[in-house]
């Protein structure tokens, strides 16, 4: 273009109004679990019974609701994890990506493999740094480019940068928030499909907290994350999707149930079911 | 249960329901001053703007500390936000009643035809029942209530357009056409009251069903008849 | 300005005065026991360096001892036949302790695992000297007495104390611990190896040396099973071999006071090296806790 003094072109941007944000539409999403008629049992008591829902890829999906309501239980079976405890018995389906979790010959070691955890309290391994990292990849043959592996994982769970300089030091040399940084870097430096956190903040301070949950929105990009919370706000700040589990008390036993799953603003703006608007505006008990 | 957050609440959607209280003593004294051509009690209204306020700034005041300290969610979010704008739909329906304080010092002492006391009188009655619905309809959460509003507010509207009519016969002569003038005001003014009306029944509509809402077009366009 | 407060009396009065009286009685007599326990050990300490005193010379360590009794020679063929015995006990003994441990805490059902720790629980009360008879019988009737006799005979003692020990450290390990391993798609076995013994090494070599140092004073089982007097220092375990235990026993029953005194010597010789390992444990343990607490 040439320029002649005597045009004065004006390019006005097109006026952007800022669009109210819809809720996301899981309908076009991929589904990777598909939860059906799924309950729990130890022994004779029923921890969870009928819980049913679709968990979407690439979405934050929070799971709430008072103590006792068996949402750590929940969680605990997508990954298997309720295999370790004694007398468990899951009855109903978790379809993964179409396949049976619980379906004969299917290894639970496998399960784990693809669909990772971190746990309430921080729980690094009595290693340095760098190996409770690698140790994961060691053990699953990954050793090609190990160091490149380790660097991406912490880059991933925001840590290097607090830890590049003491890779040998001791995990447990570390803060918290670090370490719970360093459990998520070690569970993604496997390279899950899913991440499962059961109440990953709740033995952290603010600060730690907020940095885990801004990690959590730029790891949904790669992985699809399910997170247990007591903490509302917390689910109402990071979740994309929002499962209120409750408790159903009768003839003295008390039974986790899903009350109500939808759009995280839609449970925390008008929630359909009372039980959710009781328990999100604290009228719960 | 949050027993230090709902007596908030309810003492907020109190002052609410009282700042509406003032609103309607505010209209009913601006009406009287323009009919009965009192510009003391003019003057009266104009000070009483200022209660008015008082209310205003106590529920802003309140709504900010609720967001700030209790984060609601669900009904209690927007009930806290439905407070908001009502407060200053209120708040407006006020100022307007000083607009008409205001105009009624400024009449030219002419012999008002009955006809314009009729309808002020008519004007001024519907807005203070379709106040009285607004604030009734937030207290009893009532949504149907709330949608009455708009065919209430085609009253008002309806008798506005009389109003202008009868002002366009008043004809050339100078005091005439500054009296007419004035009147066209008071008019708009009453009329927007109305309007104002019909927002907070939106805004109980939203906090009924969560749902953001125009009841219709009528109050944001004016079809010439 | 502050107000004077009315003056309150903090002193002990009344009933609070008993209590305080029966608290210092208490905290007195507490003291009294504690005393008589490190008295104990004094007494038994200095009356063994005392009569060890006289043999005590390099050549205690250096010599074997003398065909004939009489002074001079030492106590060497015993010590080495007491090391190697133990270290023989330790490897049999080791092994099968700590894979018994990680098996009840790890791998076995609750049931299996109370079964198996009552019966660990009863092989620890069984009296020294039946295991002996029971190893005599097993391995050396029809055959001669041996070293590894011995040492078996010694292992059958340490396994419960290993498997114990090292099922507590194994029960001190966090579950979160094996829970972040499991969740990494690491089968149970690996976690074990590569997790849970890396972390309780510490606390398993305690239990070791703690169960050897036991072992090590163990007189009963060897009696039955390796009861050589042997003057010569041997390496050969499919023999008997001479140990500081039965060389205690024998020469304190002999008439010559010189090798009484030789017996004295070696007995300090076992409580030093069972001070000394205890000593080593403790450091030990230490170092494994602080490994599961922090950095």
């Amino acid at each position: 273009m040439g320029n002649r003094s005597d045009t004065i072109s004006i390019d006005v941007a097109p006026v952007e109004i800022a669009q109210r944000r819809h809720a996301p539409l899981p309908e076009n999403r991929e589904v990777v679990f598909d939860v059906q008629d799924l309950g729990v049992r130890y022994g004779a008591t029923t921890a969870v019974s009928g819980v049913d829902f679709d968990i979407y890829r690439n979405m934050i999906t929070a799971v709430i609701g008072p103590s006792g309501c068996g949402k750590s239980t929940f969680i605990r079976c997508l990954n298997r994890m309720n295999d370790l405890v004694p007398g468990a018995q899951v009855d109903g389906k978790i379809l993964y990506h179409g396949e049976d979790l619980y379906g004969s010959g299917v290894d639970p070691v496998e399960v784990r493999r693809r669909i990772g955890m971190v746990f309430q309290r921080p729980n690094p391994f009595p290693k340095s740094i760098y190996d409770n990292v690698a140790w994961g990849p060691r053990v699953l043959g990954m050793r090609k480019d190990l160091d490149e592996r380790v660097e991406r994982a912490l880059r991933g769970a925001a840590l290097w940068e607090e830890v590049k300089d003491r890779l040998k030091r001791s995990a447990l040399s570390l803060s918290g928030g670090q370490q719970q940084r360093l459990c998520i870097a070690r569970a993604i430096a496997i390279e899950p499909e899913v991440l499962l956190l059961d109440e990953p903040a709740s033995a952290l301070d603010p600060i730690a907290t907020t940095s885990i949950e801004e990690l959590m929105h730029g790891l949904k990009r790669d992985f699809t994350l399910v997170i247990v919370t007591h903490n509302m706000q917390q689910a109402a700040r990071v979740a994309d999707m929002t499962a209120f589990f409750s408790l159903e008390v009768g003839e003295g036993r008390r039974t986790g149930v899903l009350v109500e799953y939808d759009a995280t603003e839609k449970i925390f703006t008008n929630p359909s079911d009372q039980r959710t608007e009781d328990y999100v505006t604290g009228r719960f008990g | 249960m949050r027993t230090t957050f709902q007596e908030e609440l309810d003492l907020l959607e109190a002052t609410l329901q009282e700042e509406g209280e003032l609103v309607l003593r505010a209209l009913r004294g601006s009406i009287n001053a323009l009919e009965q051509r009192d510009h003391e009690l003019a003057s009266e209204v104009i000070a009483f703007d200022d209660d008015v306020d008082q209310r205003y700034v106590a529920i802003e005041e309140g709504v900010q500390s609720l967001l700030a300290r209790q984060t609601p969610v669900a009904t209690d979010l927007r009930l806290v936000l439905a407070i908001l704008h009502v407060n200053l739909h209120l708040e407006r329906m006020a100022d307007y009643c000083v607009t008409i304080a205001k105009l009624s010092q400024l009449v030219p002492d002419v012999e008002p035809s009955p006809r314009f006391v009729e309808g002020f009188e008519e004007m001024g009655a519907r807005c203070e029942e379709m106040i009285r619905v607004a604030l009734d309809s937030f207290v009893k959460r009532d949504l149907e209530g709330a949608e009455s509003l708009v065919d209430l507010d085609e009253l008002v509207d309806r008798a506005n357009r009389r109003v202008v009519e009868r002002i366009l016969e008043l004809g050339e002569a100078p005091r005439m056409r500054e009296y007419g003038l004035r009147m066209v005001l008071v008019s708009r003014a009453l009329e927007r009251i109305g309007d104002h009306a019909v927002d907070i029944g939106e805004q109980i509509s939203y906090l009924l069903t969560g749902e953001f809402r125009e009841f219709s077009d009528a109050s944001h366009s004016h079809p010439r008849s | 300005m502050a107000v004077a407060a009315e003056r309150i009396s903090l002193r002990a009065t009344g009933r609070s005065r008993r209590r305080l009286r029966l608290n210092r009685v208490m905290e007195g007599v507490a003291v009294l026991a504690a005393s008589v326990a490190l008295a104990a050990l004094g007494i038994v300490v200095v009356s063994v360096v005392v009569r060890a005193w006289p043999a005590l010379h390099v050549s205690l360590f250096t010599q074997t001892p003398n065909l004939f009794g009489g002074p001079g020679g030492g106590i060497s063929s015993a010590i080495v036949g007491s090391a190697l015995i133990v270290a023989m006990a330790t490897g049999m003994a080791l092994p099968v302790g700590v894979l018994a441990a990680i098996f009840m805490t790890e791998f076995a059902r609750p049931r299996v695992a109370a079964a198996i720790q009552l019966f660990l629980d009863v092989l620890n009360g069984v009296p020294t000297i039946v295991t002996g008879i029971f190893v005599y019988g097993l391995l050396v009737i029809g055959h001669l007495q041996s070293a590894y006799a011995g040492a078996f005979a010694l292992a059958v003692v340490m396994l419960p104390l290993v498997a114990r020990a090292t099922q507590e450290v194994l029960l001190l390990v966090p579950n979160t611990l094996r829970e972040a391993s499991l969740a990494l798609g690491v089968s149970r076995w690996r976690t074990v190896v590569g997790v849970i013994i890396p972390t309780t090494l510490g606390g398993i070599l305690t239990g070791t040396v703690i169960a050897m140092a036991r072992a090590a004073g163990e007189t009963a089982p060897l009696l039955f099973t390796c009861s050589i007097f042997a003057p010569a220092v041997s390496t050969d375990v499919t023999h008997a071999l001479p140990n500081i235990p039965v060389l205690i026993f024998t020469y304190s029953e002999q008439p010559d006071p010189a090798l009484h005194q030789q017996a004295w010597a070696a007995a300090l010789v076992l409580m030093a090296f069972i001070l000394i390992t205890s000593l080593t444990a403790r450091g030990l343990l230490a170092r494994s806790r602080r490994k599961l607490t922090h950095g």
